[in-house]
């Protein structure tokens, strides 16, 4: 017969044990908490106008309302919410990868006076609250004349919300630097004695080693745009143009308890971002961790 | 900052030169940038901020004016009062809750990941959705917080128009949001931290508290101080949030400083007002990020 372990041993162990499962059972506790907000949202998207205000609440719906989601794409244009934003989305993603990978590479890369003093500048803009500047944006952007604009100018078309994005931007320009900055100088000078001029550099040896950065810095782009709110609705004015957020705004204002079209209306505009995090959740973790910047 | 060992540099022309303009080239964009839309629009802010200017009529010059009725302006003062509760109340608690939740889920346990990703879900949504979902759950017909809490005999409550209830309704909100970008800083600097130190704490005779309190959350204090500079810096930005939850307008009870330069500045075209505000908004932001700053020596210690 083997002995058995000593009391005090196994005691410790069995405790440990409980303890980590008293743990496990509350973390899984709380991420159920964390995901209760979502799928309130799903299960009131499916159910009737009535259902949704009974005594005491029900958590499914009796048969699923799935007309709730026909209803509620065509009580406002949300086929060209779903365009506008894709395409800004992207229009920005576009932008900042160009224009922050060029600037990074000046910064990481190629010397010249300045640089430093440059650089500290573009960090302070990055502290700065973005509103400090949106009143001279708007006066920027009305000051530009629009061929096809009812106004003449910017105010009411799409361009203030992507044009900018190819100016370059704190947060991407120091993301790839840090990047670029771990790549060994020595590529780059061999391909120069090669005769390569720092355009062929930043094209053949700096961006396709980048990729990684590039993705998160594209992922995180493309969630800001999709996800922001005061851009559109100061600068856009015609429903044609409003983006998901937007039109969610003016669909919340025309809708008022109409929680079914209003949770199904949330829940279409968060699945894309939901996919993309699922798909790439390793480069929005690294993203975070790396800088720590969210919308 | 990084610094990176250059070779000797020779003055003048020749390759310096050179890459002094391909510099240029490739900055190019930013430095427009700069110019109109970031660092060149604080100071236009600033010139704005001195002026009478409805965007119709060309601006006036008034002097500090704007600057005194924000003093006197009973909103603005509500909004500021709002904003400070909302940073002092939503940081402190976020990143406690956040801190707790990132030690709790920094275990090897099979389906970790899958549990972490409840907590970050949150994170990549927008607040338009989100708010709207909250909305419906704070609503004070039918709203599932108050159905929930009827079950245990509590009255039901105005989560959203209530004036002492708003801001914290909202707050709650806001740290449940949050939560996810924190914990993955968090966790992020918990797995950087060497196991040999924690190991030799062990072996040394230090139980699990010990070695919480003497090891991880020294090597810890980089990212509390990190995750502390954006929550500080966000909250006083707080705009999404207040703007769906209180439609059509906050009152006195909700209104934060970003919703009183959005409202002056493009609800009632008083540019000169909004700018002003702007400038207020920023030199609290700059004060309270520098005090944070020069408070790292006290409490952060880098490894």
């Amino acid at each position: 017969m083997p002995r058995p372990v000593s009391p005090p041993a196994s005691l410790a162990r069995r405790l440990r044990t409980t303890r980590r499962a008293v743990l496990i059972g509350l973390l899984i506790l709380g991420g159920l908490l964390m995901m209760a907000p979502f799928l309130w949202m799903i299960t009131t998207s499916l159910k009737t106008r009535a259902e949704v205000f009974a005594t005491p609440p029900t958590l499914f719906p009796v048969t699923a309302q799935w007309h709730n989601y026909p209803d509620m794409w065509n009580a406002l244009p949300f086929g060209s919410f779903f365009l506008n934003s894709i395409k800004l989305a992207t229009l920005n993603t576009i932008g900042q990868l160009i224009s922050c990978s060029m600037a990074a590479f000046a910064f990481a890369a190629l010397r010249f006076r300045f640089r430093e003093p440059l650089f500290a500048l573009l960090l302070v803009t990055l502290i700065i609250p973005f509103q400090v500047v949106l009143v001279p944006n708007f006066v920027l952007y009305r000051l530009l004349p629009h061929p096809f604009s009812s106004s003449g100018n910017w105010i009411g078309t799409q361009e203030p919300l992507w044009v900018g994005a190819f100016l370059g931007g704190a947060f991407g320009t120091f993301l790839l630097r840090q990047f670029f900055l771990a790549i060994p100088r020595e590529l780059g000078d061999a391909a120069r004695v090669d005769g390569a001029n720092p355009w062929h550099i930043y094209r053949h040896i700096y961006l396709p080693l980048a990729k990684p950065a590039l993705a998160t810095l594209a992922i995180f782009t493309f969630m800001w745009t999709w996800n922001d709110l005061i851009d559109p609705i100061i600068y856009l004015r015609d429903i044609d143009s409003f983006t998901l957020t937007a039109g969610l705004s003016l669909f919340q204002g025309q809708y008022v308890g109409r929680w079914p079209l209003l949770m199904a209306g949330a829940l279409v505009s968060v699945l894309p971002m939901i996919i993309l995090f699922i798909v790439a959740q390793r480069h929005f973790v690294r993203g975070i961790a790396l800088t720590g910047i969210k919308g | 900052m990084t610094r990176i060992s250059r070779p000797a540099q020779r003055r003048g022309g020749g390759p310096l030169a050179s890459e002094g303009r391909w510099a240029l080239v490739f900055l190019a964009p930013t430095l427009l940038g700069l110019a109109v839309l970031s660092a060149g629009p604080i100071l236009a802010t600033m010139a704005i901020s001195v002026t009478k200017w409805d965007l119709l009529t060309a601006p006036k010059f008034t002097g500090f004016d704007n600057y005194l009725a924000l003093l006197s302006d009973d909103r603005f003062q509500k909004a500021l009062r709002n904003t400070f509760f909302y940073t002092a109340v939503s940081v402190p608690i976020g990143l406690l809750i956040a801190l707790g939740l990132a030690l709790a889920l920094n275990t090897k346990v099979r389906g970790i990941a899958f549990i972490r990703t409840a907590y970050f879900l949150p994170v990549v949504t927008s607040t338009i959705a989100i708010a709207l979902v909250w909305q419906w759950i704070y609503s004070a017909d039918s709203g599932l917080l108050n159905q929930v809490l009827g079950i245990f005999g509590i009255p039901s409550q105005k989560w959203l128009s209530d004036p002492t209830l708003v801001m914290p309704s909202i707050i709650a909100m806001s740290i449940w949001q949050g939560l996810g970008v924190n914990i993955i800083i968090f966790l992020a600097g918990l797995q950087a931290i060497p196991s040999e130190l924690l190991d030799a704490a062990s072996v040394d005779g230090a139980g699990s508290g010990a070695r919480l309190r003497h090891v991880t959350l020294p090597l810890l204090t980089p990212s509390i101080f990190f995750t502390g500079v954006l929550s500080l810096i966000g909250s006083f930005q707080v705009f999404d949030q207040i703007f769906v939850l209180q439609k059509p307008r906050p009152t006195d009870a909700s209104i934060t400083v970003v919703y009183f330069i959005y409202e002056n500045g493009f609800k009632f075209f008083k540019m000169g007002y909004a700018s002003a505000a702007s400038w207020v908004l920023f030199l609290i932001v700059a004060f309270f990020t520098a005090i944070y700053f020069w408070s790292q020596n006290r409490w952060v210690h880098y490894q």
